[in-house]
């Protein structure tokens, strides 16, 4: 006797083939009629509208403008991603403490009055007029964000390695989710450093608006820096390592626990040549001394930073193609 | 209209030696000649899937399957050519990979969400349903480190599920969870299908790839072998991989067991027909025989390619007390409606004595069963009807 069925579109054993490769055969209890037309059915979510496709093309990666700019354009459609990492690494960082948000308050605190017990109580730098305390915090403030974010941006990225090699998303989003939140911490202890302006009775000037754009170019470089190591981190974990030591450097190269007038003049134009030097520079300028900012200083630190961050950005996204297969 | 289309794809892989790990412990440490490795998963490889088609992709591991499905997905980019995709695509690759010990399920739903290209308001509009689907609204607000391993997967497969693809890849993901949930997942794959989705699968559950797909592919050694028909390109990777593996080494002198094997064979009972589903066979068991021997069975096992027994012939259940004179001798098994169904099988066999194995021979042959009368299922079940 025959089955019921006669060897049709879906016989598993149709070895002939022919039939079986036609996929407008779907099994005939399902709907077909959904296929080609603008709105169609989801299994869960019901009808709806079939959004445009666009087609995009993946091929072996290069470093040119329209590259970058096409990932900069990727990267602000999945803007909601860098919010929600955001958020989950402000909310993670201190669960299961004690002090919870307080450390954001607390780490520039007690770096201020180890330097002020250094370098105003033993070495006596000068700090141009201002009380030490407050002549230290205004600068540990932007540096503590720079080197706070690039350096849990950095092994935020290896920690990640189990979702790397699973989904995609562009990868910058990591680095740069630890660089945001970062920045919340900055403006969480710039309540404290008005705190303290408040007690040594210092007023606040209407220069202190440029810090805006100081904080902007810093959040800049600082994603550039974090950019760059962290797509060499991946390859090579010495910049981990060697990471602390750079920071520490960095601190004394930058005018955080004494004053740029102590640079000799002739070196002052290399030293500010380093961005995070003028930006600290700047801000101690507008929100502690309530004076104008130094253009000439804004304008290079501007310049330099957007240049560091294009290139580190095309660089990140030229590495990106094989982050997962080498982390 | 084409959805994804490669275009003369190849992947370089390097590897390194252990002795030298990069992780600069000692800088200058190499040996010669031993230093960094070069492997193509990928050479050449070229196709297209048109929209609503569904192609599966097998092969042995390491031929090259996830390394397709890496870059279809973007997680890794391709050495040389070009990859076109048209649509949003998803990948449902080990679901929940990127939750958040730390954070409840909630929480989760919109990290894991954004991760795979939702929107946050995309979200918030289908959070309820997520949750609803993965069954796990008591647990929402708990942190997904006190999950259960299935609850885990549940929500991960969930938000997977709500995502709106036009082209979705799949890489095992049937491999987990209960058997309720991957029935769950199957059907949620087939009224995919149904609504036009274009689906890649990658799996070494050759039936799935046989109901789902339209097309499929055999990579071997980073190069397509073969497309066409599920079907087609199933019976092609069976006989690479059993084909390469049967033994038949089944006279077996220089043993001196008190019985050995010396041949095995299958025909159908029709002069000249090939062995078909449906219709009669014949199993001849061809033995030698050294002494005398009491209560002897003769067993044929058929095993599935994935190893797993599909059916055995034996002379025990009408003749447990079977006695064999010394010499040769050949069992003929009649099998009046051979009810596997079309493929390649392994076939082992075993004679025994008193309970005991005196030869036993995995492996040793194969099975090829043709189409013939042909119905859905895992085996074709002799039936009449009448209207009544």
């Amino acid at each position: 006797m025959n089955p019921p069925h006669t060897a049709g579109a879906h016989g598993s054993e149709d070895l002939e083939g022919g039939d079986r490769s036609n996929p407008s055969e779907p099994p005939a209890s399902l709907p077909v009629s959904t296929r080609r037309l603008p709105e169609r059915e989801h299994p869960l979510l019901g009808s709806l509208p079939a959004p445009p496709r666009a087609v995009c093309i993946i091929c072996p990666p290069s470093f040119s403008p329209g590259a970058i700019v096409s990932a900069f354009v990727t990267l602000l459609a999945h803007r909601d991603l860098l919010y929600t990492l955001t958020c989950v690494r402000l909310s993670i960082r201190y669960k299961q403490s004690a002090l919870g948000w307080i450390w954001a308050a607390l780490l520039p605190l007690s770096t201020m009055c180890i330097y002020t017990l250094i370098f105003s109580r033993v070495a006596r730098v000068a700090s141009e007029g201002m009380p030490y305390p407050l002549f230290v915090f205004s600068a540990l403030l932007p540096w503590i964000f720079f080197a706070g974010a690039v350096s849990a941006a950095i092994n935020g990225m290896v920690g990640y390695s189990h979702i790397l090699t699973k989904l995609y998303f562009p990868r910058e989003i990591i680095p740069l989710s630890y660089v945001f939140a970062a920045l919340v911490d900055f403006a969480v202890a710039l309540v404290i450093l008005g705190g303290l302006m408040a007690y040594y009775r210092i007023a606040l000037s209407w220069n202190a608006f440029y810090a805006l754009p100081l904080v902007v170019i810093l959040l800049v470089f600082t994603s550039a820096v974090a950019l760059f190591l962290a797509s060499i981190q991946i390859r090579l974990r010495d910049v981990g390592v060697a990471l602390p030591v750079l920071l520490q450097i960095g601190v004394f190269v930058t005018p955080v626990a004494y004053p740029l007038q102590s640079i000799p003049p002739r070196l002052q134009t290399l030293y500010l040549l380093n961005p995070v030097a003028s930006l600290i520079e700047n801000f101690r300028r507008v929100v502690l001394h309530g004076s104008a900012p130094n253009v000439p200083m804004l304008v290079t630190s501007g310049t330099i930073t957007l240049g560091c961050f294009i290139l580190a950005y095309g660089y990140f996204k030229v590495r990106e193609g094989t982050m997962a297969d080498i982390i | 209209m084409f959805d994804i289309k490669l275009d003369r794809i190849s992947k370089r892989y390097f590897i390194w030696n252990d002795h030298r790990s990069r992780s600069a412990l000692w800088p200058g440490f190499t040996r010669p000649g031993k230093r960094k490795k070069e492997i193509w998963a990928l050479r050449d490889v070229s196709f297209e899937v048109s929209t609503g088609e569904s192609l599966g992709i097998i092969g042995n591991n390491g031929a090259g399957k996830s390394t397709i499905l890496k870059l279809l997905s973007r997680i890794s980019v391709p050495t040389s050519g070009e990859i076109r995709i048209r649509g949003r695509l998803s990948a449902l690759v080990e679901v929940g990979s990127g939750f958040h010990q730390e954070l409840t399920g909630r929480e989760n739903i919109f990290v894991n969400g954004s991760m795979l290209g939702m929107t946050r308001s995309e979200i918030v509009r289908k959070v309820e349903s997520i949750v609803e689907f993965a069954g796990v609204r008591e647990y929402i607000d708990v942190p997904v480190k006190r999950y259960s391993s299935g609850m885990y997967v549940r929500l991960g497969f969930s938000i997977a599920a709500h995502l709106d693809p036009d082209i979705l890849l799949l890489d095992e993901v049937l491999a987990v969870g209960d058997l309720v949930f991957q029935a769950k997942c199957l059907d949620l794959i087939s009224e995919l299908r149904a609504t036009g989705r274009t689906i890649v699968l990658i799996s070494h559950d050759l039936g799935a790839i046989q109901r789902l797909c339209d097309r499929a592919i055999l990579l071997h050694q980073g190069q397509i072998v073969h497309i066409g028909t599920p079907a087609e390109v199933i019976d092609r990777y069976q006989q690479m991989t059993i084909g390469a593996e049967a033994t038949y080494h089944l006279v077996n002198d220089e043993w001196r067991a008190p019985a050995s094997c010396s041949h095995i064979s299958f025909a159908a009972a029709e002069a000249g027909a090939t062995v078909r589903t449906g219709y009669p066979m014949f199993a001849r068991f061809g033995f030698r025989a050294r002494e005398r021997l009491e209560n002897v069975v003769f067993n044929i096992f058929i095993y599935w390619p994935s190893s797993y027994l599909c059916a055995q012939l034996t002379t025990a259940i009408s003749e447990p007390h079977l006695r064999i004179a010394p010499g040769p001798g050949e069992v003929e098994f009649y099998c009046p409606v051979l009810e596997i169904q079309p493929g390649l099988y392994r076939v082992g066999v075993s004679i025994e004595s008193n309970g005991d194995d005196i030869d036993r021979q995995e492996r040793c042959a194969l099975l090829r069963v043709h189409p013939g009368k042909m119905v859905f299922g895992d085996f074709y079940m002799d039936s009449v009807w009448r209207i009544t």
